[in-house]
């Protein structure tokens, strides 16, 4: 669910609400009792302290002990203080996994932006026709459920069968590769999961680019444009200036989203994923539910969760500056 | 201040699970159990039990043979669930793990000896006898499902790798008649790879560069062996003389008959199987069953046209084969352990065996092999010969942890393609196979 | 969702009047044809003859329509009773999530109360918890409770995972309703109940449509939790049953795949097409990843 429960986080960063006057509501508090509050929000407060708050510390308490196999099947395990930590810390694997994690995130963010980036400056300069075109091919991209996107790349980069390997080898450049398992190799394995997050994640990034590029006063550039300002300029001095925030929200969600990517990985390199192209997320998965080191998994999540929070707050924190009315 | 909040909350709430599950640990309910000993129970009437079956293990009529058996004995009702090998060992466990468990799980001979040792199966040693019914089972399927003398696991068939030959591409190279020494073998498929040698993507011998069973068979013709020790202190022999001996024949017999491209790939991506019945390879090195996959992937070919041998090793007898296999095991958690154990002993009986052994596959006692012997078909001689001569991964409570690092794989592969020497290679995998299996 | 049309049309009227740009145009379409081409060949394997699914070089367009490869995923398949039951966790999911949200969502946005600030802040945090952080300890703690391998149990997870951001959504379209229409009820004497419940609720519908929406797709896409939490396969949700198309061998019946991820993308990327226009125009607004 690591898509899933990421969505809708931008609103109230961006319109519509702007329109609306600020701080509503808030005389309610001398009519009102607050018992009513109160009431509305306990079921929805009880859902999450039960269902999120809870496994969390429940998280960490795993984390310091050697919960493992035969602790599932007969619920025996000790506490083993911070040794889980101690082990993750002083691996080379954990540091591998740190620092392909970090990299990959950052390709994938910097490729969905960049293009997004792109499509949406494109956008701007289409015909109706094409520019129809173009959305309908984003949205249908942006809709595709990742577990069938993921089968869908598997497939497509098949070797023996697939249609891209076969592509690339009629442009003669690379050499036969239609016999190449790509999703086996570690390159081959993270550009075909990167293609796929990034293809997945430019419409997002491009609509919204778009839709917030058509909100830039056009008389602005038309006047820098009669004086004489190249497309170039004009674009650094005039729209870039102008999406900076837009920009910036975006690419910290990217941040966010490509840190968690881990059904994609999982899928495109099979359950039995290549440890070598495991990210922390993955990673954590794996030792608790493939090796049954639950208890190592748990502190492998653990820490992955706080190097992510370290990221959120920053997100967080530009939220709470911003929101007039948060 | 929120972060207090939270972390306060968070340890209090931490530390009320932890009394429940140390509770629940200390009550046991199994051990109540295992006072009375497990037994057979024929009290069905209304229950249904449920059985997990592996894709590709036993087939529908064997499973249906079984069920009418038990519900005709017991009155209970079965439902089996076909599982995925993909990630089954995530399935296994969190299934063991849950009280919603099955009551019989098909669990592959290499990874039974893992759930055995951790407390997730039933202890059966006392029934032994009554369910062994006068055979005496393989042991390459008995000895991992017992863990310090205890038994866990009732045996459910075996399977061995034969080579698989395309007959008409072998006859049109000239050869008519199967090769019985090493030697001759190569001397064929030298011939065969001279008859295609414009093909770039014909192999004489398919032999995807990751097929470590296959693999295997020339590390343990060769003498070599994966690892020695026992428990605690496993000690890897992949770079010991004898095994390295077997890795550079088998470099040597990969490069020369199989396609470039195969050497970093296994069997599944492309499908070997598919793969041969396209055409693509005069000959691989399968499963008895795949014969009927292959059939399946060409309409155009018949039983024919294929033939099966088991490899004939350069020690002069035949390849040593991984026997796989697999056993049924009864969770410690399932409900319904006594119409569990009924079920299991009719599925290991000898009249069910020999309908396994009439559907091609090896069955679980020499009795049984013997007495299917007398009567197999062409595609099925093969993996039956290769069988007698058989042995099997280490039965190390931690062996899943090295095949789903695929550290076999990565040894093999990387011999194959040269990316590595054999002698490092080895070494490398030595060092995890050691350190996986010890930890 | 509707967003602030009415000033973008007139800028995009301004630009519409230059010259079209046929270098653009091209670019366009060059990256339309590369971003659509996954479906496309999606769609090309799905409709295809089951024996031109698996050809070396491959086939650009099927010989004729063919619907063996549907047969084989639907038909020949437990997709009914896996419909059935992604159904059931879904829409359950999404009736407990978006009542308990609306509810919150109100509290949260028209009343003023200590330590709302720290809570809106806990459900935004609560949203970007890594996957693994929650299903690990969601998976032991259910596993005590026997909730694993029940409906009850997937939908309490998808509940946790989708109510966050439904409350964050609804919030938004709380916020956009005007304060006087609260003070003009209050005048008439209504209570806050009453308020709540004969003006706001029915003015919020856009909202619970829309995080309706984000929260099937959440439900619907899932994939690690159920092959996590459902060990019974007559329980098993659509993702998974997506996922399983194998052969024996390890080999995958790639046509019935294909033609299962058609079916199974079908109703998000039709919901997507037919709000698309509220799509691009309150994009900014409901920020979605699908």
């Amino acid at each position: 669910m690591t898509v899933g429960q990421t969505e809708a986080n931008a609103a109230g960063e961006i319109t519509p609400r702007r329109l609306r006057p600020a701080a509503p509501g808030l005389r309610r508090k001398a009519s009102a009792g607050m018992h009513v509050p109160a009431i509305l929000l306990t079921p929805a407060g009880l859902v999450i302290a039960a269902l999120t708050l809870v496994p969390i510390g429940y998280l960490f308490f795993t984390s310091f002990t050697d919960y493992d196999k035969r602790t599932l099947f007969t619920g025996v395990f000790n506490f083993v203080g911070f040794q889980q930590y101690a082990g993750i810390l002083s691996s080379a694997d954990f540091w591998a996994a740190l620092v392909r994690t970090v990299l990959f995130t950052g390709a994938m963010v910097a490729g969905s932006v960049v293009i997004g980036m792109g499509v949406s400056q494109l956008m701007l300069r289409l015909g109706v026709v094409v520019r129809y075109l173009v959305t309908i091919v984003l949205i249908v991209a942006w809709a595709m459920p990742n577990v069938a996107t993921s089968k869908v790349w598997v497939w497509l980069f098949q070797p023996g069968y697939g249609v891209i390997p076969w592509l690339i080898t009629q442009l003669r450049v690379f050499g036969d590769v239609t016999q190449t398992d790509f999703t086996n190799d570690f390159w081959g394995a993270l550009i075909i999961i990167w293609a796929l997050v990034v293809w997945q994640a430019v419409p997002f990034i491009a609509l919204t680019l778009y839709a917030a590029q058509t909100q830039i006063d056009q008389s602005m550039i038309e006047a820098a444009r009669i004086d004489g300002a190249s497309e170039w300029r004009v674009y650094i001095s005039i729209t870039l200036p102008f999406l900076r925030p837009t920009l910036g929200l975006m690419t910290i969600l990217s941040i966010i989203w490509d840190f968690n990517v881990i059904n994609q990985i999982i899928l495109v390199a099979g359950v039995q994923v290549l440890k070598p192209i495991a990210t922390l997320g993955v990673w954590s998965y794996l030792v608790a539910f493939q090796s049954s080191d639950v208890g190592m998994g748990a502190a492998i999540a653990v820490i992955t969760m706080i190097l992510l929070l370290g990221i959120t707050s920053i997100y967080i924190r530009s939220l709470l500056k911003s929101g007039e009315e948060f | 201040m929120r972060k207090r909040i939270m972390t306060i909350g968070a340890v209090g709430i931490a530390a009320a699970l932890a009394l429940t599950a140390c509770s629940s640990g200390g009550s046991g309910s199994s051990d109540s159990s295992k006072a009375s000993g497990p037994a057979f129970s024929t009290d069905g009437k209304g229950k249904t039990i449920t059985v997990w079956s592996m894709n590709g293990d036993l087939p529908d009529n064997v499973l249906k043979a079984i069920n009418d058996e038990f519900t005709k004995e017991t009155g209970a009702k079965v439902k089996v669930q076909t599982q995925q090998w993909d990630g089954i060992v995530t399935k296994v466990t969190t299934a063991l793990s849950s009280n919603n468990v099955p009551d019989l799980i098909d669990v592959g001979n290499t990874q039974i000896t893992g759930y055995a040792a951790t407390g997730g199966l039933l202890d059966i040693s006392s029934l032994k006898d009554e369910l062994a019914q006068g055979q005496t089972w393989l042991g390459g399927l008995v000895d991992p499902a017992t863990v310090d003398g205890k038994l866990y696991g009732v045996p459910e068939l075996a399977g061995a790798r034969t080579v698989i030959y395309n007959k008409q591409l072998w006859a049109a190279a000239g050869i008519t008649t199967e090769p019985k020494s090493y030697e001759e073998f190569t001397a064929d498929l030298d011939k065969i790879k001279a008859a295609h040698a414009s093909d770039p993507n014909f192999a004489a011998f398919y032999l995807p560069g990751q097929y470590w069973y296959d693999g295997l068979q020339w590390v343990w013709d060769a003498g070599g062996k994966i690892v020695s020790g026992k428990e605690g202190s496993w000690k890897g022999e992949l770079s010991s003389a004898a095994s390295i001996q077997g890795l550079n024949d088998f470099k040597t017999f990969q490069n020369a008959y199989s396609t470039k491209a195969s050497q970093t790939l296994n069997t599944d991506k492309p499908d070997q199987d598919q793969n041969f019945a396209d055409g693509h390879a005069a000959t691989i090195e399968g499963n008895g069953w795949e014969t009927g996959v292959i059939l399946g992937d060409n309409k155009k070919l018949t039983a024919d046209d294929l033939g099966t041998f088991a490899f004939p090793g350069k020690s002069g007898s035949t390849q040593p084969v991984d026997l796989g296999g697999s056993d049924w095991a009864i969770p410690a958690k399932s409900k319904n352990q006594g119409l569990a154990l009924t079920w299991a002993k009719i599925a290991a009986s000898p009249d069910i065996q020999k309908l396994v052994a009439a559907a091609g596959i090896i069955p679980i006692s020499n009795e049984a092999v013997d007495a299917a012997s007398a009567s197999l078909t062409p595609l099925q001689v093969g993996s039956f010969t290769a069988a007698k001569n058989s042995t099997a991964t280490p039965s190390a409570v931690n062996w899943s942890t090295v095949e789903s690092d695929k550290t076999m794989e990565t040894l093999f592969s990387s011999i194959a393609s040269g990316s590595k020497s054999v002698e490092d290679a080895a070494k490398a995998a030595d060092t995890a196979i050691e350190s996986d299996l010890n930890k | 969702m509707a967003g602030p049309s009415s000033s973008r049309s007139s800028g995009r009227g301004i630009r519409r009047r230059r010259r079209v740009n046929w270098g653009s145009n091209i670019v366009a379409i060059v990256f339309a044809i590369v971003w659509v081409f996954p479906v496309y060949w999606m769609l090309n394997t799905a409709f295809k003859p089951r024996d031109e699914v698996m050809t070396e070089t491959p086939h650009f367009w099927p010989s004729h329509l063919d619907a063996a490869n549907f047969v084989a995923a639907i038909a020949q398949s437990s997709f009914l009773q896996d419909l059935r039951n992604s159904l059931i966790a879904v829409l359950s999911t999404l009736v407990i999530a978006l009542l308990l949200g609306m509810f919150a969502s109100a509290a949260l946005t028209r009343f003023r109360f200590r330590g709302r600030k720290v809570i809106l802040v806990v459900i935004l945090a609560v949203q970007m918890l890594p996957a693994t952080a929650l299903l690990i300890p969601q998976f032991l703690v259910f596993n005590h409770l026997n909730l694993t391998g029940t409906y009850i149990g997937l939908i309490l997870a998808y509940v946790a995972s989708v109510l966050p951001f439904s409350i964050w959504v609804m919030r938004g379209f709380f916020l956009a309703i005007p304060v006087e229409l609260e003070e003009a009820a209050a005048i008439d004497g209504a209570g806050s109940w009453r308020i709540l419940f004969s003006v706001l609720f029915p003015l919020v519908t856009p909202g619970i449509i829309a995080s309706s929406i984000f929260a099937f797709i959440a439900a619907w896409n899932d994939y690690l939790t159920a092959y996590v939490f459902m060990s019974d396969s007559s329980m098993y949700t659509l993702p998974l049953w997506l996922a399983s198309f194998t052969t024996p061998t390890g080999g995958t019946d790639y046509g019935a795949q294909m033609a299962a991820s058609v079916v199974f993308s079908l109703p998000v990327v039709v919901f997507f097409l037919i709000i698309q226009r509220n799509l691009v125009s309150g994009i900014s607004a409901g920020a979605v990843k699908g």
